[in-house]
């Protein structure tokens, strides 16, 4: 219970300690960070009681449980919320937002870390339910920090297409409630996940895949899988940076963790087939449109956000392969987590640079920031899957199960997907990184102490491309398990 | 035999009664408007004038324009004897299809758009081609509401229909009636030319569809068209009153359960002229370009329907 | 009684889903706040039944809190929206309304042919108004992507989110309370939110025809 409260906490605290100091002081952001660090440590406490076989549950009703994949995504959101504490409006991230908007930031932001926390831990999937449809609207209230044409039109998108897809998911959990009701009768634990779990052979079959169906397109669309994904592109691009970094790393990570904890009750009732086959489609389906959009893109935050659906699609495909895929599936969300947060953030600092995201206007990054650039350079390789960083690992892990499971022509089109959305990528790189300096832009690297935890999760990716630290071995080998049972 | 008898009871009592239907509407609106408006019986007094009036017809006019009159006047009567008015079962009802009923009246109506046309001149075959297109999107409405009613009856013969909800009040609340209801009512306000659809009362090229048609007509064939499209107007609401709200029928053939049919009859009258009053008097006709809308909703309501008692049999 | 029961849970869930395609039907967004505070209405009173025939007394307070929240509240703030932006109009929408009604009727069909297992599975007494239910669903669904203007696209989302509340109570007397309750907040936030960003979109476009809203392609 100490544990949770540790985990919880802290961003709760910040986001009022953020609404009660009218206007915005310093001090605000130095407490957000500090308190940011105090969830990492609970995330870091239950990745060791995991490591050594325990199931955290707080009080007698288990209302908030941590097994392997809680605690995976614990860490991966407190982490990046502990970044975007310290690199967000208000700290690190100084250049064009006033009192008022850093404010803003600390308020909803915390609110938007606490919401995912509880939707991670919670047993209960109606109240999981209820914490991702919080995470939409406390987001929302971020997107536009800078009103404009653009950041209205893309919050509104996000709102509704959001909205729409979390009602969708809702009518999902409902049919999953109503089979169960109809197997064991009403009971105001019913939609506890370990009760879903025990009684999951007998379910229904076709209700509980109709209910699934809803459930992947509901939570899907949070998760930025197409057909859902258009609004997508546009709220991670108008969105400030250390917010896109939230969104793109772990929200969507969050969204897809949704996913899975209806996957595990579906696949105990029916078998993994009909999960896997949906799960394989909309995953290509998202590859191929993610692939084909990054070659016409002209705005590299849209780059990095369609390289995130690419992802995202990426680690679906995975999770139908089989055990060694969904290993390979969770190594990719954590390798993805940090790299594209990382990668935001170093957006961040180059949109305050130039002060435009077109991929033209900017010119001569090397030249004029260097560490910024050198860091967006070698973050992009990471993005795409090279060697030695950690992507390669999960991506080539990934290939290896799907031949494993017998499916060569899959990977072939995975690969040759992947390969459109490399030259893509590599292309707008070049055009960045090169050329003459863009006229008016100063040099230099102004603030540059943002860069030293950019720089770690940079070393980061490149330890779990070369090795695979045994408790982060050991916390993947449980996850297989739990979704494997 | 006295089966016989009652049936053409109930035919002369319909093409009796017609005329006071239409001028018991008129007199609700006039009275729901502030006006003193014409007597009930205007109607009446206005069908012996145009007895006696002479008959013009243009040169342009071929057998058609003739025997038009004759066609939709004898179809509306044949009509009276398949619609269960006063009483069920009654002889011809084997013959009393809804299918049949809906398809007698529209035949009615074709061969009024053909004289419209005949004659050459503008309204008419404006009339006639509003007057169409109105007749054909109504149709699949209410095919639609009749298949749903049939579906639950288990036939679409309407005697059968009447009987089957007598003998289950409890299906009158269904939804799948109700839809019907709502679909049948729509198709009414089109078929019978009222407002929202058109004005009865309307001499304007802009507004009109069914005057329109008729406006080269005089003398004994105006008052048979005007007596017919009044027939047809207590055909839909004895149709409305009595497939959805069947108590008061006459199921066995005695005079007492014969008087007591024809005052509910009556008073289903009263309540539907009523409502046909109040909308009149509320709403705005609706431009013809919007008329499709309306129908729209009427199919929509029949296809409710139709799902509505297929699937909940 | 039960005769009664199942009648009346039909009758109000078919007068539910009605309700719903008026936002196909009419143009005007004066309408569509009217259809939906009455579809609340009668929801509400759906829930009210089945709490009555059920005799599951907590049904009683999701009943007052949906008329509360969806009957009173929500629309009263959408009014408040619709006299800022006077006399908005679905003029032009992507589809037109004639083929917009045989669409919705059509989708109707698809629901209930979707929820055929759910049918055949349930036991309650209220089983029959659940494809009603799903085809709102469908009905807000395609409402939301063939309208042009702001407003009526929360509509849609709200109406989608009564769909969901009628299949929860005609399917399971409802979910467990205290979810119900996060569910009404979580509803009430997101449309506060949407309210603000239609007040935005108004400012900077001046208009809150989401066709306006194209600047950001691809």
């Amino acid at each position: 219970m100490g544990t949770f409260a540790v985990l919880l906490g802290p961003p709760l605290l910040a986001a009022l300690l953020a609404g009660v100091v009218n206007p915005y002081r310093r001090f605000v952001g130095w407490a957000n960070g500090l308190l940011s660090l105090l969830s990492v440590a609970a995330a870091v406490t239950l990745w060791r009681h995991v490591v050594a076989g325990q199931v955290l549950t707080s009080g007698s009703r288990e209302f908030l449980r941590a097994d392997a994949l809680s605690t995976l995504l614990t860490l991966c959101v407190s982490v990046v919320a502990a970044l975007a504490a310290w690199l967000g409006p208000g700290m690190g991230d100084d250049d064009g937002y006033d009192g008022a908007q850093a404010r803003r930031f600390r308020i909803f932001g915390n609110l938007f870390a606490v919401t995912m926390l509880f939707a991670v831990t919670s047993n209960n999937l109606g109240f999981m339910w209820i914490a991702i449809e919080a995470t939409t609207i406390t987001s929302a209230m971020l997107i536009p920090l800078h009103v404009t044409k653009a950041s209205v039109e893309a919050s509104w998108k996000y709102i509704l297409i959001g909205s729409i897809g979390i009602a969708l998911a809702f009518g999902g959990t409902v049919l999953g409630y109503f089979d169960f009701v109809n197997l064991v009768g009403r009971h105001d634990e019913a939609l506890n996940w370990t009760t879903l779990m025990a009684s999951a052979p007998h379910l229904h079959p076709q209700v509980i895949q109709l209910a699934f169906i809803f459930i992947l397109i509901g939570y899907g669309t949070k998760a930025g899988l197409a057909p859902m994904h258009t609004w997508l592109p546009d709220a991670h691009s108008e969105a400030p940076a250390a917010l896109s970094a939230m969104m793109s790393g772990v929200l969507l990570a969050v969204a897809l963790y949704a996913v899975i904890r209806w996957k595990i009750v579906v696949d105990a009732a029916i078998g993994t087939e009909f999960t896997n086959h949906l799960l394989i489609g909309m995953g290509l389906l998202s590859l191929i449109v993610a692939g084909f959009s990054l070659v016409i893109q002209r705005n590299y935050k849209r780059m990095l956000a369609y390289s995130s659906v690419e992802h995202t699609g990426l680690m679906c495909v995975g999770l139908a392969l089989g055990p060694l895929g969904t290993f390979a599936s969770m190594l990719h969300l954590l390798n993805h987590t940090v790299a594209k947060s990382m990668m935001f953030f170093l957006a961040g600092r180059v949109l305050h640079r130039y002060r435009t995201t077109e991929i033209a206007a900017v010119s001569g990054l090397l030249a004029t920031m260097p560490w910024t650039g050198g860091l967006f350079a070698v973050g992009m390789l990471a993005v795409m899957g090279l060697p030695p960083f950690g992507l390669f690992m999960s991506e080539f892990a990934l290939f290896r199960a799907g031949f494993v499971a017998g499916r060569p022509w899959l990977m072939g089109l995975v690969l040759a997907l992947l390969t459109v959305a490399f030259v893509s990528i590599i292309g707008h790189l070049n055009r960045m990184l090169y050329g003459a300096s863009a006229g008016g832009v100063p040099v230099g690297e102004r603030p540059a102490w943002p860069l030293l935890p950019l720089g770690v999760c940079l070393t980061t990716l490149v330890v779990l491309g070369i090795t695979l630290p045994t408790p982060l071995q050991t916390l993947l080998d449980r996850i297989v398990e739990v979704i494997g049972q | 035999m006295r089966a016989y008898v009652l049936q053409v009871t109930q035919a002369t009592l319909a093409l009796l009664l017609a005329p006071g239907l239409v001028g018991l509407i008129r007199w609700m609106k006039a009275r729901l408007q502030n006006r003193r408006g014409a007597p009930m019986w205007q109607p009446y007094a206005e069908l012996r004038k145009l007895f006696q009036k002479e008959v013009i017809v243009s040169s342009n006019a071929s057998w058609v324009f003739r025997a038009a009159p004759f066609l939709v006047f004898s179809s509306t009567v044949a009509v009276t004897l398949l619609v269960p008015i006063l009483a069920v079962p009654l002889p011809f009802d084997r013959v009393g299809d809804l299918l049949v009923v809906v398809y007698l009246l529209l035949l009615g109506t074709f061969f009024l758009a053909l004289a419209g046309l005949d004659v050459g001149s503008p309204f008419g075959g404006m009339g006639a081609s509003r007057e169409m297109t109105v007749a054909a999107l109504a149709e699949p409405a209410i095919a639609l509401a009749i298949f749903a009613l049939a579906l639950s009856a288990g036939s679409t013969n309407l005697g059968q229909i009447v009987a089957r909800t007598l003998a289950h009040p409890g299906t009158a609340l269904s939804p799948g009636h109700l839809l019907a209801f709502g679909a049948l009512f729509v198709v009414t306000l089109a078929e019978t030319g009222r407002l929202p659809i058109d004005n009865p009362a309307t001499h304007l090229e802009l507004t009109m569809i069914h005057e329109a048609m008729v406006l080269e007509y005089s003398g004994r064939y105006l008052a048979l068209i005007e007596w017919a499209a009044a027939t047809k107007l207590l055909i839909f609401f004895s149709l409305l009153g009595n497939l959805f709200i069947p108590w008061g029928v006459a199921v066995a053939l005695t005079p007492a359960t014969v008087a007591i049919a024809v005052f509910s009859l009556l008073a289903k009258f009263i309540v539907l002229a009523g409502t046909v009053a109040v909308l009149e008097t509320r709403i705005a006709k609706l431009r013809l370009f919007r008329v499709p809308e309306l129908l729209s909703v009427s199919f929509l309501l029949g296809l409710l329907a139709v799902t509505s008692s297929f699937l909940l049999r | 009684m039960d005769g009664m029961f199942s009648q009346l849970s039909v009758l109000g869930s078919s007068l539910v889903l009605i309700f719903g395609l008026i936002l196909l039907w009419r143009r005007g967004v004066t309408a569509y706040i009217a259809a939906f505070r009455w579809q609340s209405i009668v929801l509400a009173l759906v829930t009210a039944i089945v709490a009555y025939f059920a005799a599951d007394h907590e049904l009683y307070w999701v009943a007052g809190a949906l008329l509360l929240l969806k009957g009173v509240v929500i629309p009263g703030l959408l009014k408040r929206m619709e006299r800022r932006f006077p006399a908005e109009r679905e003029l032009d929408p992507y589809v037109n309304t004639a083929t917009s009604l045989v669409v919705a009727g059509l989708l109707v069909l698809f629901g209930y042919a979707i929820t055929r297992p759910l049918v055949a599975l349930s036991q309650l007494p209220t089983r029959a108004g659940m494809p009603l239910a799903m085809g709102l669903v469908l009905v807000s669904l395609f409402v939301v992507i063939s309208r042009k203007k702001a407003l009526t696209q929360v509509v849609g989302f709200l109406m989608l989110e009564n769909g969901l509340a009628l299949l929860a109570i005609l399917g399971t007397y409802g979910i467990p309370l205290i979810v119900e309750l996060g569910v009404f907040l979580d509803v009430l936030m997101g449309f506060l939110v949407m309210q603000i960003f239609i007040y935005q979109i108004h400012e900077t476009f001046e208009s809150i025809d989401v066709e306006q809203l194209n600047h950001l392609r691809h």
